[in-house]
């Protein structure tokens, strides 16, 4: 597999003005080193101020970094935008790249000269991205009379229409409802298929990451905290379990070693394994023995959960 | 350039899709415009001639003004807001593009009301009675290089942006203090201030020097004000690029 | 316990104004060069038309100057902009859940800011003109400049607010805007004193109420004692303050009708 984006110590600094017009140094990445191969599906993720949109920024060509090095597709970003900037497609959540007083199509024609797509096969590339995003006559409505979601939508459409390799996508679904979200996501891994676009996706939706993304990357501060596959973020760093149990009547009391009570309602009990010291089979088997279950289910903590502890830990 | 064009073409039809108000806009401005020139005819009937400027003299000198504000605040309406574009992060959208970023930019918005300028200009500089087929050409090249002064003005200020940050007052200040210079005559200066409006507040390339051409044309100022001209394009696109590099995108803490 | 209340909003809005001062720097840095500007420009025709003009004189026109471009200097040359902003998103829809005047303490707020740029382009203007042409002619009449300019702006921006509702109905008042503005500068005698109109236009221009936004606080710094001014000027005052008012309340109406 060919990489299609690598960083190498990537770092930027910015100077601040602070209270009384002090001047100080805010580093918002520093040394982040990462690569992605072609094809892939990745979320960048961190808390607010953690770096992500300054990545993205850098990797896309629109800041200088401060120091370090960075590959995308065969481009040096800032010293080759241009060139570059014809191979990927970018998203910004909370900015247009769409004429608010014409309809989309208007705009598709515009970007089409600029990226110098000769005129039948924009029209080509316009109707199959009408297809796969259900645009239905999305594109023929002025930009301003769409609802977020449709609006995003036909933004979607317009970050594909040159072909790009790679999509950069930065918190695409801030603002969109719930079915709008999912519709988005389940766009963009139809894309990520049928194409072969690598997506490189900020959120702070951990639903993007899951519905989206197979390989996390988590920074703070900065600093890449977490880099690898979203499966195992959820597995090797919390060694916990959620056990939701029922019992017939109410137990006089629930003591079990490595197990705490988080949550009690009269029957229903709510209970965190901490799986290192006692395997989820033996709480489980306790519980059976010696009380009148009504029901029980085992289930991982949210991911949520696992992605907030991973903020608060101390680097 | 297919793309620069689309580009204009797009922003013309996106300000012409509000066409109730675009007439209502262009009539307001040719009103406002006409507040000016009334107010220099009431000078002229009262005063008579100051320095060899009279009601003609000052109509030329509108004329050329009208184009320029309809050509740098009209057609190419993000001049202007350049530093604010900057502080604001609003240069991401651009720098996405393989576009040249500076050029896109300028063109990327049409305001409306101030086309109405374009419409005054002409118009103004046949009330002048200077009109003839060498200075009708004369107008027209002059008001052209004149704009690319006032752009170029814009484009260099605002890129300061770039470099100190701020949320462009400097720009503001810049353009409100040229615009308000180049409106007066320039023989009503003298000595240092004079100095000031051929180098750091440019007025007279933006109307003194067009308005002698055409009352008093003169191959060498033409050769001049062309060369200058360009110059001024080359300088603010200088500027505009190197500081590309310090551009900080509009990351919220990066203000605090 | 409302006039409390527009006195809260009137200081906060003074201090702002002064805790952030890139603004108030720029509109008093442009103030002096209009002032340079304009004293050349009367400097010179004075000179050619032997000394006065509809009897200023070089002296009584600068000052005249300093009074009539303060005036107008001193207000937010995008307030209506503004006003218009608020109305257009529905900013106006939640002021109006407040127990108060809206317009009332709008005007109060853009008061306090106002009269802050006054008081710093003026005391410019004041160093400049003594400089140039030495201290106001009249010194009684400066008694009554001072009042009369907090009126004129007061004026202003009651006229301003009734402008502005004009967003109500229509959706970019920035034109509008324009004309206004245009009408202040002329005849409002910001840019040149209502006695060198023709006859007949300086005659209409008493009639309106752009006069007592500029002219009359100018006319009185220029050395001339004419205490009358002053009532005309509170006269429209009232009278502007009411149709902003009525202007706001009608407006108001509309948005609670088709729910902003």
């Amino acid at each position: 597999m060919m990489l299609a984006i690598e960083a190498r110590q990537l770092s930027k600094s910015f100077e601040a003005r602070g209270r009384k017009r002090r001047v100080r140094t805010v580093e918002a990445v520093h040394d982040v080193s990462f690569s992605v191969e072609e094809g892939e599906r990745l979320a960048y993720i961190g808390p607010n101020g953690a770096g992500k949109s300054t990545s993205i920024k850098m990797l896309t060509g629109i800041l200088h970094p401060t120091a370090g090095a960075a590959n995308v597709l065969g481009f040096v970003p800032w010293q080759q935008r241009m060139s570059l900037a014809r191979h990927i497609g970018t998203l910004f959540g909370q900015r247009s790249q769409l004429w608010a007083e014409l309809p989309a199509r208007d705009g598709f024609e515009l970007l089409a000269a600029i990226y110098k797509i000769e005129k039948g096969e924009a029209q080509r590339r316009i109707d199959e991205l009408s297809d796969v995003l259900d645009a239905g006559d999305l594109f023929d409505t002025p930009v301003r009379n769409l609802s977020l979601g449709q609006r995003m939508r036909c933004e979607l459409a317009a970050s594909m229409l040159h072909r790009p390799r790679v999509l950069f996508l930065d918190e695409p679904t801030i603002g969109l409802d719930l079915v709008a979200k999912q519709r988005f996501r389940s766009m963009i891994v139809r894309l990520n298929e049928s194409q072969g676009t690598t997506i490189f996706l900020t959120s702070h939706d951990v639903s993007d990451i899951e519905q989206v993304a197979r390989r996390v990357i988590i920074i703070n501060h900065g600093i890449v905290i977490f880099d690898d596959k979203v499966s195992r973020l959820r597995r090797s760093l919390l060694s916990t379990k959620l056990v939701e149990v029922r019992f017939d009547s109410p137990p006089a009391a629930l003591e079990l070693d490595g197990v705490q009570v988080v949550k009690e309602s009269g029957t229903g009990y709510k209970l965190v394994v901490d799986t290192e010291r006692r395997s989820i089979r033996e709480v489980l088997d306790e519980l059976l023995d010696h009380h009148r279950v009504a029901d029980i289910s085992v289930v991982d903590p949210p991911l949520e959960d696992v992605i907030a502890r991973i903020y608060k830990e101390k680097v | 350039m297919r793309a620069i064009a689309t580009t204009m073409k797009t922003a013309l039809i996106e300000a012409w899709t509000n066409r109730k108000s675009f007439w209502l806009q262009v009539s307001f401005m040719i009103a406002n415009d006409l507040a000016i020139v009334v107010f220099w005819l009431l000078f002229f009937r009262k005063v008579g001639t100051v320095r060899g400027w009279d009601t003609g003299h000052v109509l030329v000198l509108f004329g050329v003004l009208a184009n320029v504000t309809g050509i740098a605040m009209g057609i190419l309406a993000n001049a202007r807001r350049l530093g604010q574009m900057v502080a604001d992060g609003e240069l991401d959208a651009v720098l996405a593009l393989p576009v040249d970023p500076l050029l896109y930019l300028l063109v990327r918005r049409v305001d409306t009301a101030l086309l109405g300028d374009l419409v005054f200009g002409p118009l103004i500089f046949v009330a002048s009675g200077h009109v003839t087929a060498e200075s009708s050409v004369v107008f027209v090249v002059a008001s052209l290089c004149a704009a690319a002064f006032f752009v170029s003005f814009l484009v260099i200020l605002g890129s300061v942006t770039l470099f100190i940050g701020g949320r462009g007052e400097q720009a503001e200040l810049g353009f409100q203090a040229l615009l308000m210079l180049a409106s007066y005559p320039i023989d009503l200066f003298g000595g240092f201030i004079k100095l000031l409006l051929f180098t750091a507040i440019p007025a007279a390339f933006v109307t003194g020097l067009p308005t002698r051409l055409l009352t008093h044309f003169d191959w060498g100022e033409a050769g001049i004000f062309l060369g200058g001209s360009l110059g001024a394009v080359l300088l603010a696109r200088l500027v505009f690029h190197s500081g590309l590099a310090h551009y900080r995108s509009g990351a919220l803490w990066t203000r605090a | 316990m409302s006039w409390a209340v527009y006195a809260v909003a009137f200081r906060s809005s003074a201090r702002r104004t002064v805790q952030a001062p890139g603004q108030l720097v720029i509109r008093v840095l442009f103030y002096g060069v209009i002032l340079g500007v304009l004293s050349a420009l009367w400097k010179v025709a004075c000179v050619v038309n032997g000394g006065t003009i509809a009897g200023y004189d070089f002296r009584s026109m600068l000052w005249y100057l300093v009074a009539s471009e303060g005036a107008v200097i001193a207000i937010n040359p995008r307030l209506i902009e503004y006003i218009g902003v608020d109305i257009g998103s529905g900013g106006i829809a939640i002021e109006m859940l407040r127990p108060i005047s809206v317009v009332g303490l709008r005007i109060a707020t853009a008061l306090g800011e106002a009269l802050v740029r006054f008081g710093f382009a003026v005391s410019l203007g004041v160093a400049f003109a003594w400089f140039t042409v030495g201290p106001p002619p009249d010194l009684a009449a400066v008694g009554l400049a001072l009042p009369a300019a907090i009126l004129a702006i007061g004026a202003n921006l009651a006229a301003q607010h009734s402008f502005a509702a004009i967003a109500f109905w229509v959706n970019d008042s920035k034109a509008a805007w324009f004309l206004y503005q245009k009408l202040v500068f002329l005849v409002g005698g910001m840019l040149l004193p209502l006695e060198l109109f023709p006859p007949l236009l300086a005659h209409i221009s008493r009639f309106l109420p752009f006069w007592t936004m500029s002219y009359v606080p100018a006319r009185l710094l220029s050395g001339h004692f004419e205490p009358w001014l002053l009532l005309v000027q509170a006269a429209w005052l009232v009278a502007l303050m009411a149709g902003a008012a009525v202007v706001f309340g009608i407006g108001q109406r509309k948005l609670e009708a088709v729910g902003g």
